[in-house]
């Protein structure tokens, strides 16, 4: 899912701006509006000076915002040529809003001696072990090198800090077979084969193995790019191109590119242990402390990194007691409430949780308070009711009938089924009669339950029949497509019976509150015709999560852009009374109203910030940045 | 009986049940048997054009004036749609679906009846921790409160909409602990434990701005000028 919003890269050029200036962000900015690009083009297109770029891409390297890659491209008389690509790190640029989340997370580990270690990274992007220790040393009195470097080892154990990818890894051409197998994947294997972009390609190439990449021995990769840099095949036109590119490593040398393995934080690890947290805190706020208890309890016994955790009760039940407020905690009552979580499901040997159900729930519960705040209580009990519905099966035959009004209601032609089970059943069975293809089946199992397929799926027919009878079988006159319609998702242009009846909400209100949730891009709406006789229009509601999430997150990015201009613009008001005397009784109410807002604007940014991790990183937390 | 009083039974009629029958032209008796035959749904007159493929809207309508007069019809407004009143015969009362049930109030929701029993559910909630549906009707009929017996469908209406409220949970029973006392898988309702925070986007301005899509750092709206943050930040 590209996620990149337009005010997502709005805030990502704020952020460059203020930490490095305009120079740096007009070219970051260039990068994220236009994508991976080569150094020249992106002069053109800021209209900067080449070197100006160069020294530009050099910082956003250096800050782990930019990752370089040699591209190998066809050359117009067919020779190979490389080309030094550089793409932004959206994800990465955000990050730095969450630094200080990040010196929290440390600062609570067992490894905190490792905190100016990590606040040297955080502030300097990628630095040496030798400058590493260099400037622990100088900034603290205590400790020698050895337990700086201890400390060190510590961060590097933990995950918090990793080597640096590549600092240009070569993307060779595709070879023959790959093209041929590309080309003749056939239409199965093009579904089944997800998409990899160059830039996915790139980051892939460019991360060393996880044992390289934790690891403080060298395992001499630098040697081995170094080989690969000098067999790599430059053409003879390209003879300028090469010495360019000469250069431009021994550039990187001085940085510290080659000579020594080069260290920065593992956003990763941290995305990760964030993760961990919003679903504890979710479990909490949900349930409450004994669910958090144990959801720490499995999590931490397993040292979570997959979205799934199985463990016996057994074993749960040893991590909960561990713990010091698990420490009350018996065996019964441990069954108890694990059997009421809704993201805890039973397995064979035991309990399993799945992480990526909970961040799902999250991120619902986030939207709905939105609609709360917004739209008001008959709104969100509206708009409850279509995300999840009462159950997940009614869900599911809602979304059959969606399928089902279009099509059979115009197979079937009398308008006169009322909503009695028997009639209806007649119908639908006139129609798998009638329409033997793959859209509408019908099937009887041993033990004589009926079940439809309609477009694959199986729905029980006395399931389907219920839940159209029980949400929206009206009068009888009303026809086949208000049978069909269950309920909560059909809405009748002058009635708004079924969504209002189930929502307490008037009939008159109704339709008001679902265009202005509807306006608002909340709901979808979709407007069937049925057949027959008469016909009548009906306007379908659902939720398409999809498309609502990514307006959201806009939305988020857009806010958390607001709150970082809106600080920035208190500060400067308040410049001038810095330096005033505070004594004068004037100047303390401005300096204590300026803290007030400052710690205000700074909470609510770091709290919106949660909200952007769970809808941005926690799902997509392994794959490259978009 | 008709053996024995055959006659006399004839002869003993009730008065108006055949007479203005006997009165009714061949379109009024369609007309009225139709709508008799919708029993308590009643009828709307254009579904009785179209049902006896009468054309002409007048004779309906004389039609309907006539019964109306002779007090074999009534009019009944329709919940579900307020412009299409529905015809009945006198006999039936309307149905459910024509008055709303007992959420309805001369066609209007009842929302003062609503709001009391959510509070008492809830009440009764704080005090039984856990309860079914059946549970909540027979605390709510203990507690004398109101005249109307509420049926199980309809006390469960109103625990859903709770549920939907977020401020009380559905949990299906598994037999344990506090859910000893009702059978496994019962629906069981529950309060919850503690009122859910509210999201982190709503808390500030731009999370409940109307105006969101019309703001920018250098448009009329901006984060800069906003009066929603200067209200805000007031200390």
């Amino acid at each position: 899912m590209a996620m990149l919003t337009q005010h997502g890269i709005k805030l990502a050029v704020h952020i460059i701006t203020t930490d490095f200036g305009n120079l740096v962000s007009k070219v970051c900015e260039c990068l994220l509006r236009r994508g991976t690009l080569s150094k020249a083009l992106i002069s053109r297109f800021t209209d900067l000076p080449q070197d100006k770029v160069k020294k530009s891409l050099w910082v956003l390297i250096q800050h782990n915002c930019v990752q370089a890659f040699a591209l190998e491209q066809e050359g117009v008389s067919g020779d190979t040529m490389v080309v030094t690509q550089y793409m932004a790190l959206f994800n990465n640029i955000i990050h730095r809003l969450r630094f200080p989340k990040f010196m929290a997370i440390v600062s609570k580990d067992p490894c905190k001696e490792g905190l100016e270690i990590l606040e040297g990274l955080l502030q300097h992007g990628r630095l040496t072990l030798t400058q590493i220790l260099d400037r622990a040393q100088s900034n603290s009195n205590e400790g020698s090198r050895d337990t700086h470097r201890e400390s060190f080892i510590k961060l590097l154990r933990s995950r918090f800090v990793e080597r640096c990818p590549a600092a240009e890894p070569l993307i060779p051409l595709p070879t023959e077979a790959e093209t041929s197998a590309k080309k003749g994947g056939g239409r199965s294997a093009g579904i089944a084969r997800k998409e990899v972009t160059l830039e996915e390609r790139a980051l892939a190439v460019a991360t060393p193995m996880d044992a390289e990449r934790f690891s403080l021995t060298d395992y001499g990769v630098d040697s081995d790019e170094e080989e690969n840099g000098s067999k790599r095949p430059v053409p003879k036109a390209g003879d300028k191109r090469k010495q360019d590119t000469l250069k431009w490593n021994s550039e990187l040398d001085i940085m510290g590119g080659k000579k020594e393995p080069i260290w920065r934080v593992n956003s990763d690890e941290f995305i990760n242990r964030l993760r961990i947290k919003a679903c504890i805190e979710y479990a909490r706020e949900e349930y409450d402390n004994v669910a958090a208890v144990i959801l720490n309890s499995m999590l931490e016994g397993t040292k979570c990194t997959d979205s799934t955790v199985s463990m016996s009760l057994d074993s749960i039940f040893e991590e909960v007691i561990k713990s010091e407020e698990g420490i009350t905690m018996n065996l019964e009552r441990l069954r108890c409430s694990l059997e009421q979580l809704d993201f805890c499901s039973k397995i064979e040997d035991g309990y399993s949780v799945d992480l990526k159900d909970i961040i799902k729930k999250a991120q619902l519960k986030e939207v709905e308070s939105i609609v709360k705040k917004r739209y008001g209580i008959e709104a969100f009990r509206m708009f409850r009711l279509l995300s999840n519905g009462r159950a997940l099966d009614t869900d599911k035959v809602i979304m059959k009938c969606v399928v089902c009004i279009k099509g059979v209601a115009k197979e079937v032609s009398k308008p006169t089924y009322s909503s009695r089970h028997n009639k209806m059943e007649r119908g639908i069975n006139a129609v798998v009669k009638k329409k033997r293809d793959s859209f509408l089946g019908h099937d009887e199992m041993c033990d004589g339950r009926k079940f439809y397929k309609i477009q694959g799926h199986k729905v029980e027919a006395r399931e389907l029949v219920n839940s159209m009878k029980e949400k929206g079988g009206g009068a009888g006159e009303e026809t086949m497509p208000s049978v069909f319609c269950p309920g909560m998702h059909c809405w009748k242009n002058d009635t708004g019976e079924p969504i209002s009846d189930r929502t307490f909400v008037d009939k008159k209100t109704t339709p008001k509150i679902l265009y202005m949730l509807w306006k608002d891009n909340f709901i979808e709406m979709e407007k069937v015709t049925t057949g027959g006789p008469r016909q009548t229009d009906f306007f379908l509601w659902r939720l398409k999560k999809d498309k609502l999430w990514h307006q959201v997150l806009d939305e988020m990015y857009h806010a958390a852009l607001n709150l970082s201009l809106r600080y920035a613009h208190e500060v400067d008001q308040d410049r001038e009374i810095v330096n005033v005397n505070k004594e004068i009784p004037e100047v303390k109410k401005r300096r204590d109203r300026l803290i007030k807002v400052r710690f205000l604007l700074d909470s609510s940014l770091m709290k919106l910030d949660d909200a952007v991790l769970l809808f941005h990183d926690f799902l997509s937390r392994n794959t490259p940045n978009s | 009986m008709s053996g024995r009083g055959g006659a006399l039974a004839l002869k003993r009629k009730r008065p108006g049940s055949d007479g203005p029958m006997k009165e009714l032209d061949t379109d009024e008796n369609n007309i009225y048997n139709l709508i008799k035959s919708k029993g308590d749904t009643g009828i709307w007159k254009g579904d009785i054009r179209r049902e006896l493929n009468i054309t002409n809207t007048k004779i309906i309508d004389n039609c309907v004036k006539s019964l109306q007069s002779k007090q074999m019809i009534k009019e009944v407004s329709n919940v579900q749609a307020k412009g299409k009143k529905r015809l009945m015969a006198m006999e039936f009362e309307p149905s459910k679906e024509l008055t709303g049930g007992v959420w309805y109030r001369e066609g209007l929701l009842d929302d003062e009846l609503i709001k009391l029993l959510k509070r008492l559910c809830l009440k009764k909630l704080t005090k039984m921790k856990v309860a079914t549906a059946d549970g909540m009707r027979h605390e709510i009929k203990m507690s004398g409160g109101f005249n109307y017996d509420f049926t199980v469908e309809e006390v469960k209406e109103v625990l859903d909409n709770l549920v939907l409220e977020k401020e009380i949970t559905r949990v299906k029973s598994n037999g344990l602990r506090e859910f000893a006392m009702f059978p496994i898988n019962a629906d069981c309702y529950k309060l919850k434990s503690k009122q859910t925070e509210t999201g982190a986007f709503s808390l500030i301005p731009c999370g409940i701005c109307p105006r969101i899509n019309h703001c920018a750092p250098d448009g009329i709206i901006s984060p800069v000028s906003c009066v929603y943050y200067t209200k805000w930040l007031e200390f």
